[in-house]
């Protein structure tokens, strides 16, 4: 260390004065960081005003029954929200729908990503742009498509009365299960791209090491690979079902009313009931799971930012 | 030599496998977005399988019915508008942040990109009522504002990562050479993150194309942006024409996609956060 040290002196280079220099200014600008920071103003001021703002102001109106008075401090929403049995039943919906949905993205997205990052080569390209495509598409159009796949008339049931499989249409739409469908066809390319980018980090050598040792392919992946990048599933199922959570058309398009989850009830609320400060409660809960799963990511990246 | 083959056999078999199931996994992810296009085409008076005749007569039915056409062309109106916004506001602060190594850039970088992680909705009931005690309500301005707090994250997170990939080189040989910083800018910095400033709005327009979540809560008769008037012509009626739409819609994504990957390619796309 001392010695590479010693011999870097030894030979300064014009280039290397012109480091130093540079390393100066720097560090005097470091001193003046906060002023090297205010191309930052416009942002956060704009950030402050339509982003922060709006959902401070949606807390109050959470807490704040109005009457011609002028109303007065209330939990009354959020009592209702977590003691009607309806309405717990709906957060619950809410959350089990978006973990069943994380947890089979993450089944069928892993092998893809590994496929992408250890086989795919010059294909590579190919796959990302199939993976991103389905996503410049419409959800609209995408969860339109699953009506036409899954419809009484649909492809599906046109095929199996084809085959002579069925004799009569099967009720495919309008159930829980089209809904998961439907959400983890949306989903699943989040998974996909966040576990390949953690794979593509895994070091091959370590792979190549476990099998030098006498491990067969599946004890090498169950016991090095699949370890290697779990932090790569656990950022994409946060991703996965952040973005569950927060989802209505898919419930509203392909649920039929059988599955109805906080979104879905929000917009109901907003469109059919106009109750403001109900509506505004039940997106307060959404952001409370929001916010949990953020904190969760931010654990897991300060944990990756220890072990680098 | 025997236990060679069997090795070879053992990788060999969950390959295909593998390969198998990849091909399983984007027929899965593709299907839907093929069947529409099918039926687009169609040229049955509903949607119905399997697809005997073909026909336009549902992209006909786009230019009869305006609708449709005039919330297309009121939404990349909005998109534009809200894209241009963004880098504005947003070009600076990424420029600033991408330099910076100090804990209150890292604080500042993470608020930039806060509204990404809030569920839409929530956001979008939020902001109707905010810019409607404002006496900004149900108009182009709002949903400019509330296009623009989403396209913020895009052009920052795209125009940060394209800036630290340069790295300072260029610009401090500019420095010793003696140009000032406004040359540095002007000369250097601007065309290197020239494409990185253009693809984090074709992204910020594509994501506001399709966000229905927060235009939905803005809608009215002259603020109607296509995935609310999707939305709504959906809800009512079942036939082709909303595939047409779609196919549209999906063919305009495809040409800003290959734009995109021509001039800074996908990889910052696909990065997760």
């Amino acid at each position: 260390m001392k010695m590479s040290d010693r011999v870097q002196s030894a030979n300064i280079t014009p280039a290397h004065a012109a480091a130093a220099v540079l390393a100066q200014a720097n560090a005097r600008s470091g001193v003046h960081s906060a002023r090297g920071l205010l191309p930052v103003l416009p942002a956060v001021i704009f950030l402050l005003l339509f982003f922060v703002a709006p959902l401070v102001q949606n807390g109050t109106h959470s807490i704040w029954l109005p009457s011609p008075e002028g109303g007065r401090f209330s939990v009354e929403y959020y009592a209702k929200l977590f003691s009607d049995s309806y309405y717990v039943t709906v957060i619950g919906q809410t959350i089990l729908l978006s973990v069943i949905v994380t947890a089979i993205c993450a089944v069928l997205g892993y092998p893809v990503a590994y496929f992408m990052v250890r086989h795919a080569g010059r294909w590579n390209g190919l796959i990302i742009f199939l993976l991103v495509a389905p996503l410049l598409t419409s959800i609209i159009m995408r969860t339109f498509g699953w009506s036409v796949i899954l419809g009484r008339n649909g492809v599906l049931n046109s095929a199996l009365l084809g085959l002579g499989l069925i004799e009569r249409p099967l009720r495919l739409l309008q159930g829980p299960s089209s809904v998961v469908i439907g959400l983890v066809h949306v989903l699943v390319p989040f998974m996909v791209i966040s576990i390949a980018a953690v794979l593509k980090g895994v070091d091959q050598r370590l792979e190549e090491a476990a099998e030098l040792l006498g491990a067969g392919r599946l004890r090498t992946f169950r016991e090095v690979t699949l370890p290697l990048s779990l932090d790569g599933v656990a950022t994409g199922s946060i991703v996965v079902f952040m973005l569950a959570n927060g989802s209505f058309l898919t419930m509203l398009l392909l649920g039929g009313g059988s599955v109805v989850t906080l979104p879905l009830l929000i917009y109901q609320q907003f469109l059919l009931v106009q109750n403001l400060g109900f509506a505004a409660a039940m997106g307060n809960v959404l952001l409370a799971l929001a916010v949990f799963s953020l904190f969760l990511q931010l654990r897991l990246i300060r944990r990756q930012g220890v072990q680098r | 030599m025997r236990v060679h083959v069997l090795r070879r056999m053992e990788r060999g078999v969950p390959r295909v496998l593998l390969l198998g199931y990849v091909l399983v996994f984007f027929v899965f992810l593709l299907a839907p977005i093929f069947f529409v296009v099918l039926v687009s085409l169609s040229d049955a008076a509903f949607v119905t399988f399997p697809v005997t005749d073909f026909s336009l007569r549902w992209y006909y039915r786009l230019l009869e019915y305006t609708p449709l056409l005039a919330s297309l062309w009121f939404s990349l109106k909005l998109a534009a508008a809200s894209a241009i916004l963004a880098a504005v506001i947003g070009v600076p602060a990424a420029l600033a942040l991408a330099r910076s190594t100090s804990r209150a850039a890292d604080v500042v970088s993470t608020f930039l990109l806060a509204p990404l992680s809030i569920p839409m909705i929530l956001l979008g009931v939020a902001l109707l009522y905010n810019l409607s005690a404002i006496g900004l309500g149900l108009s182009f301005a709002s949903l400019l504002i509330a296009h623009a707090v989403v396209s913020i994250p895009y052009v920052v997170r795209t125009v940060v990562a394209v800036y630290r990939s340069i790295g300072r080189d260029y610009e401090e040989s500019a420095a010793i050479l003696g140009a000032s910083n406004r040359q540095i800018f002007t000369y250097i910095t601007l065309p290197l993150i020239g494409s990185g400033i253009f693809s984090g709005m074709l992204f910020a327009i594509l994501i506001s194309l399709d966000n229905l979540s927060l235009s939905l809560f803005f809608g009215s008769a002259q603020t109607n942006t296509l995935p609310v008037a999707m939305l709504s012509y959906l809800q009512n009626q079942f036939d082709p024409a909303i595939a047409a739409i779609g196919t549209v819609q999906m063919a305009i994504a495809f040409v800003v996609l290959l734009v995109i990957e021509r001039t800074v390619g996908l990889e910052y796309m696909s990065s997760p956060s």
